[in-house]
């Protein structure tokens, strides 16, 4: 299921992004007509997906090597650790949401983006329940789209 | 169906790379950039106010997510800090920069100390586990975003 989810997600994105001659031309600008915001709220959603699903495989694949994630408390994680905790099915289910997505930035190799996630349960002794301001990161590496890097925040004031 | 997965997996594997050369690339330092110098630049700007620098390094797209979740913008942040209710801020103290490069954006990591109030007076004293982004435009690296979140790692 996780599979074939991954290979789901793989043709999504590449009909997204219009990558066919990915990683070809690594250098070279994205497309013309890219439609940068879309992929990277594709992916926004598809980490969140994997996150939901304890689907290791896809986060493995969305993670750039060198990803690094700050989670609220302060808690910096690396891609290992990270695929790690989202693989663990011995952790308790979480239900994520994410909501006001915000494309803050975007160039042919290089996304930035705001989301409001909502994430209701725990995991081990954590609880995670409230909303959180996320600041999610991409960047086109080879001609591929990857998560580069993650900010959250634990909203405790109104807004 | 097995034969579209196989197909597929073919396509994958001929379009991206191998991992190994992605991390190559993603480890690979910005030549010459002092990332250290560039984190401290930016906080001694905000602590001393030098609003000029700050009005240049900041892209438009900049956004601060503070420790509490409150968001602001470029012109947001920037007009609290030229405003009457801007921070007085004795230190602000950058440590442990971690440097993450990935092309044209960066990812910095550290641990900064702030000491101050607010302009009712109010403590801003803390130390903070920070995320920073910047992208490079036209050749300059630029602030993109912050999130700042509480150092409860040692709690």
């Amino acid at each position: 299921m996780k599979r074939a989810y991954g290979l789901g997600v793989t043709i999504l994105v590449m009909i997204a992004s219009g990558a066919v001659a990915l990683g070809q031309a690594p250098k070279k600008p994205a497309a013309s007509g890219e439609d940068v915001a879309g992929t990277v709220a594709i992916l926004d959603h598809v980490w969140l997906d994997a996150a939901h699903n304890h689907d290791g495989e896809t986060a493995a694949w969305l993670f750039a090597e060198n990803f690094v994630e700050v989670h609220p408390g302060g808690f910096l994680v690396t891609k290992l650790q990270q695929v790690d905790m989202i693989s663990n099915t011995q952790l308790g289910d979480l239900a994520i949401q994410s909501s006001d997505i915000q494309v803050r930035y975007a160039s042919p190799d290089v996304a930035v983006l705001t989301d409001t996630t909502t994430i209701r349960g725990k995991q081990g002794e954590t609880n995670y329940d409230g909303q959180y301001r996320v600041m999610r990161v991409f960047a086109k590496l080879q001609g591929r789209w990857r998560a580069a890097g993650a900010g959250i925040a634990r909203i405790t004031t109104a807004q | 169906m097995r034969l579209i997965h196989v197909g597929v997996l073919a396509l994958v594997l001929s379009c991206a790379p191998p991992a190994f050369s992605q991390t190559k690339s993603a480890l690979a330092p910005a030549a010459a950039e002092d990332w250290k110098a560039l984190d401290h630049k930016w906080l001694d700007s905000e602590r001393t106010g030098d609003l000029d620098y700050l009005e240049k390094f900041f892209a438009d797209s900049y956004v601060l997510v503070l420790a509490n979740g409150q968001s602001y913008t470029k012109k947001e942040w920037l007009g609290i800090l030229r405003g009457p209710d801007r921070p007085t801020l004795q230190t602000l103290d950058p440590e442990n920069i971690q440097v993450h490069v990935f092309g044209n954006v960066a990812i910095l990591t550290d641990h900064t100390t702030i000491k101050g109030h607010d302009s009712k007076g109010k403590s801003l004293d803390g130390v903070f586990n920070v995320f920073r982004v910047v992208i490079k435009k036209n050749g300059t690296w630029l602030a993109t975003g912050v999130v700042m979140n509480p150092d409860l790692t040692k709690k």
